[in-house]
């Protein structure tokens, strides 16, 4: 029997002596490879099970910042660093140690390309994350049996070995170009002088992936991340805070805004907040119809959708499918019944841009998968990393990380579409009709939300002869999910990409969506005070 | 060469139009100071006190590990802080734990841009004024609802106003291509020792310039250059006891750190002293007479005396207050004297890391005599007065954008009694023989809350023995033991110094409290104790690590094939 191990451990070594060659030239697999398989073949306390699982990732960031206000620089860093991940399992796909503090170990690694260095690293990590996972697994075994599982679900799924050695990303950027173009952007500010806040930015990186594990999967990529973003605030006279802003994010040096662009569209945000400054307070009630351009509806889908169709393993012990307000409705309608959604991280490009959602093989080393999570307006599907939930024992490609984190299940590419979409001219007609029937003298278009699903842009729609006009300190009184089962009316057929360069970079795309009934409130927060004086004077100009 | 002379407040007119010229922020800084204290004036309740202070850094880190580079940045930024009071000095807004409303900060536009720069200024000056007057209004309520406090002194001291315009610092010159060559290079000297298992190497670098400007007319800018070379190697003794050793190098230029050959044999030093900690047995509780290094009684005074002499902990009645109550009575022997003193720049060739020549408060910096001849006279005093103690001392201290308090700068113990430093050995092997002890106990070397910045930082007042020997009376060899810990508050122990050494060894560190991070010194001789108590330490049973590092295995070359 041991003679049988010592050959299966010594044909794996081989097999991972092998794929170390196939990237034999690079170094920081190599190293990764090599103290992965001298950790597995010897990596045993007395009395406690030897690992059945390690897995090692090195993200390497480079990164490039520049944050402009009021036309000057704030901060400008160029900064390369690199993370190190280890997770050791303890007990087996069953049952294992991956919880608390038994989830990993994360830390800073060399940046130089020194094999010995970044195996030394690898070798104290995976030592402290062994021990750990076995206490883990101890308080896991006790805690368990002081709860009645009815229902037992895996710890880990089992997934195939993924080889997928890709070219690194290098970051293309001309920094002092950047600089100026930003510093120029902020400097617009000058053209209004109740601009309390006014600030240009960039955040450029590119991220190397190094994924192993002891199953034979060996991953590398890379991914850039270039993220422009200009925003201003102001008070109307009543004192209410307006927030505008524009951001360009995409995955590819190519399809970043020119400075011709860039300020175009500040002045934009400028003369945007200037007009919101002026525009009439929202009416203090509404029900009626309301209608979502895509950018406002990428912030009600972000908000009431990506995180409820994801399968996330509830606590230890508890009876529920997953977490989130949907983990009761699997094969329930969710969305209005001309509704799809699907995930689908491997769509590179669309409509001509770069995709940030997109990925071929995600945190967990599975390869990516279209995932249809919402056909027909019915929840049939959930997003899933490599921990199973129940009725869904495996990954479907979607276990994703934010840099030096565990994996959770997240959305990359996220889909949403209506099979009888209209085009956004019939939608505006649509919202006039359901006015009337309304009895409301307008209808409401949402351009922009800010955070909390709170309006930045709100316009009227007149039902007298369809002019617009802009509205401020209006307010949703009952946006949630059960409103996007019963509500929504309508769909566009402009879909639009939206890049989202979160924690865990994704995209969405989805068209206008129409809501037959939502409440509109007007504001009643205290209104917040002007200044106790006035901003100085500017053209006190310059050095 | 110590601070630079206050200037009279009748020329300080011509000059504010002079420096203003030459120095653009400080223009913008009173300009826009002068706008809020006229405008904010005609509210009520008025700021009966502002002041804008910006310090300018620029920043270098460069860090490796194990011969590899881990990280190298260069950074510049410059932190904003609006301080605002609001009510009287006898009672504002900061008072108590309301403290933290007195100061708005945030970071400032880098460049001399009068409009963005003053723009921003605006911006934290009327939030700043708001949180104020919330926090004065609490105050107000508090102090009607609550008992009488002990302390009933005012919340802010009346002082002068400063003007001392200095020429900012030239920037920082560091050839950080040089610096990251020499960190792969020191930190690769613990490759070759196995029982080593984390360690790094962290050169940095931070010039400031710091201004200020108040509502009171004073003016004061000062540069301040620190450089600092820090190593770190830890290891596992078998039965999981974590062991660390630390060295630090401190200097205001590159020149004037240590050269290759010095740091390279440190580092050696280092390494061996973790090989015979990992195998040195653990101390066993003891009652004996104790020798400290000068270092490790200065880290000992930093930590243990320093901290409670701070201005603001005699009113904190959260605090414990240990020396609130004995001004004008002995608390250390007669032979012994402590003072801090920020404006000495070195101490025995050299460099004091707790040199400044103005508090964060705008103050100068001033020698205080905290106890002299045993008796305590003073405390650490920002501009929170205190009973007894109505006015700053220069001690105002605090990292960009937090409220200063009483902080250290320069401690300085030293002693009238005293014998040669060679002496001290026998000195503490007479104190053995007398007792009657079996050995004695020579702490070489102390951790304190002070040695470290960032991920390893324990608490202030904490100390924490690394190198202890225990010494013989009957000639054996010294024995290095491990895991010492001292039974009881430290604080007892003082008076039971029986002499010291004839010089004074110097500890420079960074000091983290309430305040924040500040750099500090501190020096003291080598102290005998007639008797410290000792007792095994607490610790984490984690094991050492299970396989060899992977340059030490084997079966490791065969396997990989490399």
């Amino acid at each position: 029997m041991r003679r049988f191990l010592l050959l299966a451990v010594l044909l794996c070594a081989s097999c991972f002596a092998q794929d170390g060659a196939k990237s034999a030239n690079d170094p920081i697999l190599g190293a990764m490879l090599a103290e992965l398989q001298r950790s597995k073949a010897k990596l045993k306390l007395a009395d406690v099970d030897a690992p059945y699982y390690i897995e090692y990732r090195i993200s390497d960031v480079d990164e490039f910042k520049v944050e402009t206000v009021f036309g000057e620089l704030r901060l400008q860093n160029r900064n390369h660093g690199r993370l190190l991940r280890v997770v050791v399992r303890v007990g087996n796909y069953k049952q294992d140690s991956y919880i608390g503090m038994g989830e990993g170990m994360t830390n800073v690694a060399v940046v130089d390309d020194d094999l010995a260095a970044l195996r030394n690293e690898l070798w104290l990590n995976t030592d402290r994350a062994y021990k750990m996972a076995s206490e883990a697994l101890t308080q896991k075994q006790a805690a368990l049996k002081q709860l009645t599982v009815e229902i037992p679900v895996d710890d880990f799924a089992k997934a195939p070995a993924v080889e997928s050695v890709q070219a690194l990303a290098r970051l293309e950027v001309t920094p002092q170009d950047w600089v100026e173009t930003l510093r120029a952007a902020s400097a617009l500010y000058l053209r209004d002088a109740l601009l309390q806040d006014f600030e240009a930015s960039a955040d450029f990186s590119a991220t190397n992936r190094y994924l192993v594990n002891t199953e034979g999967t060996i991953v590398r990529d890379g991914k850039a991340l270039y993220n422009v973003h200009v925003s201003g605030n102001t008070q109307a006279a009543d004192g209410m805070r307006l927030n505008r802003g524009w951001s360009s994010v995409s995955a590819a040096a190519g399809e970043l805004p020119g400075r011709a662009k860039i300020l175009e569209q500040t002045d934009k945000v400028i003369a945007g907040l200037k007009e919101l400054r002026e525009a009439p307070m929202a009416d203090e009630d509404y029900r009626g119809p309301v209608l979502f351009a895509p950018a406002a509806a990428e912030n009600v889908i972000d908000g009431l959708v990506s995180n409820n169709i994801v399968g996330r393993k509830p606590q230890l012990g508890a009876p529920a499918r997953t977490t989130g307000a949907w983990s009761a409705e699997y094969k329930s309608r969710v969305l209005p019944d001309f509704f799809s959604v699907k995930d689908d991280p491997t769509l590179t490009s669309f409509q001509g841009r770069s995709l940030i959602g997109s990925y071929a093989v995600d945190d967990d080393g599975v390869k990516a998968q279209v995932v249809s999570v919402v056909e027909k307006g019915k929840l049939v599907n959930f997003l899933m990393g490599r921990a199973p939930i129940r009725d869904f024992p495996e990954s479907n490609g979607h276990g994703r990380a934010a840099l030096g984190q565990s994996p959770e299940p997240a959305p990359g590419t996220l889909r949403v579409e209506s099979s009888e979409p209209l085009p956004p001219a019939e939608l505006k007609k649509k919202l006039i009709e359901l006015a009337k029937q309304h009895d409301q003298k307008y209808g409401y278009f949402v351009e922009s939300l800010g955070g909390d699903l709170s309006p930045q842009v709100l316009r009227r729609v007149w039902v007298s002869d369809g002019h617009e006009e802009l509205v401020r300190g209006g307010l949703f009184g009952e946006l949630d999910t059960r409103s996007l089962r019963s509500d929504i009316v309508a769909a566009g057929d402009d879909l639009k990409v939206s890049n989202r360069a979160e924690s865990i970079p994704n995209t969405i795309i989805n068209p206008s969506i129409l809501f037959d009934e939502l409440q509109v409130k007007r504001v009643e927060a205290s209104k917040e005070k002007l200044p106790e004086y006035p901003a100085p004077p500017l053209g006190g100009s310059g050095p | 060469m110590l601070a630079p002379a206050p200037v009279s407040a009748a020329s300080s007119a011509l000059l504010a139009a002079k420096d203003s010229a030459s120095q653009p922020l400080l223009g913008v800084m009173e300009k826009e100071l002068g706008r809020a204290k006229t405008e904010l004036g005609k509210l009520d309740p008025a700021p009966y006190f502002l002041s804008y202070s910006v310090s300018d850094h620029e920043l270098v880190n460069v860090a490796a590990s194990q011969g590899a580079l881990l990280n190298s940045t260069v950074l510049h930024v410059r932190y904003g802080a609006v301080h605002t009071r609001i009510g009287t000095d006898k009672l504002d807004n900061t008072h108590d734990e309301n403290r933290g409303s007195g100061i708005e900060s945030s970071l400032l536009p880098l460049g001399d841009d009068r409009d963005a720069l003053s723009r921003v200024l605006w911006k934290l000056t009327f939030e700043g004024y708001r949180k104020a007057q919330r926090a004065y209004l609490n105050v107000k309520t508090q102090t009607a609802v609550r008992a009488k406090e002990d302390d009933t002194s005012p919340d802010f001291s009346e002082e002068t106003p400063q003007t001392s315009v200095s020429a900012p610092a030239a920037p920082l010159a560091i050839d950080v291509k040089g610096w990251e060559e020499q960190a792969r290079r020191y930190s690769a000297i613990l490759k070759k020792y196995p029982e080593v298992e984390e360690s790094y190497v962290n050169f940095s670098a931070q010039q400031s310039n710091l201004y200020l400007v108040s509502s009171e007319g004073s003016r004061v800018v000062t540069p301040s250059t620190m450089l600092r070379l820090v190593i770190y190697a830890s290891t596992h003794a078998e039965d999981g006891m974590d062991l660390m050793r630390v060295e630090t190098f401190q200097a205001t230029t590159a020149e004037r750190l240590p050269g290759e050959a010095e740091v390279a044999a440190k580092i050696e030093k280092m390494a061996v002293d973790i090989q015979r900690l990992k195998a040195a047995p653990v101390t066993e509780p003891a009652t004996v007479p104790v020798l400290l290094s000068g270092r490790a009684a200065a880290v000992f005074f930093h930590e243990v005396l320093g901290h409670r002499l701070e201005g603001h902990r005699q009113r904190d009645e959260k605090e414990g207050q240990t020396f609130t109550k004995k001004v004008g009575q002995p608390v250390l022997p007669e032979f012994l004297s402590v003072a801090d003193d920020p404006t000495q720049k070195e101490l025995n060739g050299v460099e004091l890391a707790g040199y400044y020549a103005f508090d964060d408060e705008g103050m100068p910096g001033s020698r205080v005599e905290l106890i002299e001849h045993g008796t305590l006279k003073n405390f650490l005093m920002s501009r929170m007065p205190i009973n007894h103690f109505a006015k700053s001392n220069g001690h105002g201290r605090a990292q960009a954008a937090l409220m200063p308090t009483g902080r250290q700068g320069n401690l300085m113990v030293t002693s009238t009694h005293t014998v040669k430093d060679a002496e001290m050995r026998q000195q503490l092997l007479d104190e053995v023989k007398k007792q009657g002890k079996p050995y004695g106990l020579y702490f070489e070397d102390i951790q304190g809350g002070f040695t470290l910045t960032t991920r390893f930082t324990p608490q202030a007042f904490q100390i924490l023995p690394v190198m202890v020997w225990k010494v013989h009376p009957d000639g054996k060899p010294d024995e290095l033991v491990r895991g010492v810990d001292i039974v009881g508050t430290p604080i007892a122990a003082l008076n039971r110094i029986l002499v010291t050494g004839d010089t004074e060894q110097v500890f420079n560190g960074i000091c983290g409290a309430e305040s924040g991070s500040v750099p500090v010194s501190a020096s003291a001789p080598s102290m005998l104790f007639s008797e410290i108590e000792v007792q095994k330490r607490g610790h984490q049973r984690m094991r050492p690590p299970l396989l060899p590092p992977p340059g030490f295995d084997k079966d490791d070359a065969k396997a990989v094939g490399q």
